[in-house]
């Protein structure tokens, strides 16, 4: 099978979308297995999903293994993302946590928030009532809506009403009493040890030995057993009967099915858009729920292949640091100071674990700002900037692979565009950066000066508007 | 006001060790093949949050004086690394003082210090896995030398990792990047080295701990092969103890290792949150799960926080219902308090003492042998 340029591109925008960008060589293995053989190998991940293992990260970072607060946490994710062989996963992972928004200032437990990230990996493919579910048992999700409050004859509608507002069916198609039904439905829904152990999040306690992590329990003493009404559905309801109620509901297809097109295919729905998500929600159905069957839908339609789709999204801040540090090659090994890393996309506006409130971030174009567009640029083009980095010295020996050790200005140029993305920059963009290319004279890629002339130029494109998006 | 003093004084009365109960009910703690075994004394510890003081920052290892002196080295976190430092304590839980000069490449700072162990002479020569040397200090602070540079040349380290020192004040430096033991003298001099990254005899796949017997044998965790090895001084290899796996006598990732004057080898089994006892001719002995109580340090917190304690004892703190996805050794230790979770250090003092590292917890366990 002969690689074409237009299969190459095909293939670097599934894996910007359903990851975080791969690098040349990877894109030419993944042609060659076949697109739709990649998206399938995607949404079934199976056997060691790091390259970066767990006790190796543990050993060097003390706070990844202790978690004991935010700093490491985030960057231990960070890891995952970078070094992961199933970038989907993690990919959806970041899409739960983003609908499903968690944070760590009201729980002061990290280790209870990176398990929540670990139970997204686990059931995140599967049945959406069966997300729910295990939602609902999420110790971090129980403590940051309260229903460690819901009781037998008192209860807390905090988690009753985010579930169906913000988590399946959205505002307007259920009502008050619906809430308060639902509610009942979790009482008893809470985790071990939770008067102690919400005291200790109150208090930010550490004392004496650390954090004491985190797991469900259900009390049977304080569970309402008694007949509820839902949704026009009568009967002694738990919450697992509640969230299969929701599930069928059209407009929980709608809801997560928009949301799901919205985080891997375009920020705006259009018209063929809408066309897109009609036919994800028709295997939302078939599927019984099943978000694998979702996504399998999405990634092989003609919307999300056509080159519209393409760039059509303002990358997240994680999206934005990660791949970044991907393609510079980075962090792939335990590496003093990667909880920068995290800090770097809480500076873009997007600090993993602590999302700004429930309803998770405004994505889309108010990713940026000027202040974060700086931020944004700062940093791809410092790790893109670095001939020592070996991603950076990866795609040097790529372009005097492909084009020989002397190249024109121009050319190295549409090389760097190409290997990048391939990415289609302004004609006055491009001839911006040939100019500043020539300023260096000659380009001989066997020479130093000349791989700090391919540098500056991966430099300068990182610094672009078209790099921004994904 | 009356009401809260007299609450306080119960609490404190509550708190004594004894009664607190922590860890020592419903935990299978300890199981062991032979007579051996080793009888929990005490908890010393509580989690340093600040720059000074009482209590422990991810300490990574223990050292002992005859004169009850124990040292402990705080790795810390980034967060307050700016305060690595070593912390000096006796048994009897009085914090004496500390010393350090602090994080970066400096004269004395470190960045990612492993481990220490005391020469002859009353000085303390502590590992430094980024810096690539080792620093050495006196009993009381004052820091006297350093030596060591990357590289992968004999005398050089990448990662110097446990240090141990034998009779004859030799040191035993595991190398971890290069996957050898470095045999030096006390000013830094190579003596010998041996191994190179394998899983073969005598090879290593980044080792870490490192003991000596009483007869100047030598002992290294070969961490990422899940084994025990033993040299003789000369770096000749004698035995290997332990394999992969989670049953007795089996390793994962051990970290430490402390042998004492009978042979009895004792193993930080880092990745599986527990202590392995081998005896001398390899055999297994005994599988330590810890059972850590309220420490002095712990006490005090909690008798000026008495609504903590309250809520703390009616809580279950050795949960047996870990849901399935948690059912790790790791999982279970975040979750279990009394259980050691991130055993980094085992060493034995002259008392048959064991004194167990905990970094994840800031503290430390101590058993008594008996047999």
């Amino acid at each position: 099978m002969t690689t074409t340029t237009a299969d190459v591109a095909l293939m670097a925008h599934l894996m910007r979308r359903a990851g975080f960008g791969a690098t040349r060589e990877e894109l030419e293995d993944k042609v060659a297995r076949g697109y739709e053989n990649v998206v399938e190998d995607m949404l079934n991940p199976s056997g060691d999903r790091q390259n970066l293992p767990d006790d190796l990260i543990r050993r060097y970072h003390v706070e990844h293994s202790e978690l004991r607060d935010l700093a490491g946490a985030g960057a231990n994710w960070m890891y995952r993302m970078i070094t992961t062989n199933q970038p989907l996963e993690e990919k959806l992972a970041l899409f739960w946590h983003s609908l499903f928004a968690t944070g760590y200032a009201k729980l002061n437990q990290a280790r209870a928030l990176l398990n929540q990230i670990d139970m997204f990996r686990r059931v995140g493919f599967g049945r959406f009532n069966d997300i729910l579910v295990e939602l609902s048992k999420d110790p971090a999700m129980i403590i940051w809506l309260d229903n460690n409050d819901n009781h037998d004859g008192a209860i807390n509608e905090n988690y009753g009403r985010e579930l169906l507002e913000l988590f399946s069916m959205g505002i307007g198609n259920y009502t008050e009493d619906d809430i308060k039904e639902a509610s009942r439905a979790f009482t008893g829904w809470t985790l071990k040890n939770a008067e102690y152990m919400s005291m200790r999040a109150m208090k930010d306690s550490i004392w004496p030995y650390s954090r004491i992590a985190w797991h469900f329990e259900f009390r049977e003493h304080d569970h309402d057993t008694g007949e509820k009404v839902f949704l026009g559905e009568r009967g002694e309801f738990d919450g697992a009967e509640i969230v299969d109620i929701i599930c069928k509901q059209e407009a929980t297809a709608r809801f997560v099915c928009t949301r799901l097109f919205q985080f891997f295919a375009a920020d705006e729905v259009d018209e063929e858009g809408e066309a897109a998500i009609e036919q994800m929600m028709a295997s939302y159905f078939e599927s019984g729920y099943e978000i694998r069957s979702v996504l399998r839908t999405l990634f092989n339609s003609e919307y999300f292949k056509s080159e519209a789709a393409r760039y059509s999204r303002v990358k997240a801040p994680v999206e934005t640091v990660v791949g970044a540090v991907k393609m510079a090659g980075t962090y792939r090994q335990p590496t003093l100071g990667v909880n920068l890393l995290a800090s770097q996309a809480f500076y873009m506006g997007q600090g993993l674990l602590q999302p700004p409130t429930v309803e998770g971030w405004h994505e889309g174009v108010e990713w940026i700002d000027s202040g974060s567009l700086v931020e944004r640029v700062n940093f791809a083009a410092k790790e893109l900037g670095d001939p020592s980095n070996p991603g950076v010295r990866a795609i040097v020996d790529r372009l005097a692979r492909d084009g020989g050790s002397a190249q024109s200005a121009a050319d190295i140029v549409d090389g760097c565009l190409d290997l990048m993305g391939p990415l289609q920059v302004e004609d006055i963009t491009r001839e911006a950066m040939i100019e500043f290319a020539t300023q260096f004279g000659d380009i001989d890629l066997d020479a130093e000066e000349s791989v700090e002339t391919v540098a500056n130029v991966m430099r300068l494109i990182a610094s672009t508007r078209e790099y921004q998006l994904a | 006001m009356s009401r809260c003093v007299a609450k306080r004084r119960l609490i404190v009365d509550r708190l004594d060790p004894e009664a607190d109960g922590d860890g020592d009910t419903n935990v299978t703690t300890q199981e062991s093949a032979t007579t051996l075994s080793f009888d929990y004394v005490k908890t010393i510890g509580i989690v340093n949050n600040g720059d000074n003081g009482r209590g422990f920052a991810n300490p990574y290892d223990i050292a002992f004086r005859a004169d009850g002196r124990i040292f402990v080295l705080n790795r810390c976190d980034p967060a307050r690394a700016a305060a690595i430092r070593v912390g000096v304590l006796n048994l009897d839980d009085d914090y004496l003082y500390e010393f350090g000069n602090g994080h970066g490449r400096g004269d004395g700072q470190f960045i990612w210090p492993v481990a220490m162990a005391f020469d002859s002479e009353d000085r303390l020569y502590i590992t430094d896995e980024y810096n690539n040397r080792v620093c050495i200090y006196d009993a009381d602070g004052e820091f006297v030398s350093q030596w060591g540079e990357a590289g992968s040349d004999p005398g050089k380290f990448e990662g110097p990792a446990g240090i141990a020192i034998d009779s004859q004040d030799n040191l035993y430096i595991a190398d971890q990047q290069n996957g050898r033991i470095q045999k030096m003298s006390t000013e830094g001099e190579l003596i010998t080295a041996w191994g190179d990254p394998g899983s073969g005899d005598g090879q290593f796949d980044l080792p870490w701990g490192v003991g000596v017997g009483s007869d100047d044998s030598v002992y290294v965790a070969d961490w990422r092969n899940d084994r025990i090895q033993k040299f003789s001084p000369e770096g000749d290899h004698l035995q290997t103890i332990g394999s992969s796996g989670m049953g007795a006598g089996e390793l994962s990732r051990p970290s430490g290792v402390a042998v004492d004057s009978d042979g009895v080898v004792a193993v930080a089994d880092w990745g599986n949150e527990r202590i392995q006892v081998f005896n001398a001719d390899g055999s297994f002995a005994a599988t330590l799960r810890g059972q850590a109580t309220v420490s002095k340090w712990a006490a005090d917190y909690y008798s000026s926080n008495p609504e903590e304690y309250e809520l703390r004892l009616i809580s279950d703190l050795t949960p047996d219902d870990l849901p399935e996805h948690l059912q790790t050794p790791y999982h279970t230790s975040s979750q279990v308090e009394p259980y050691f979770w991130g055993p980094v250090a085992v060493r034995l003092d002259g008392e048959g003492r064991m004194y167990v590292v905990e970094t994840n917890r800031h503290r430390f366990q101590v058993y008594q042998k008996s047999s």
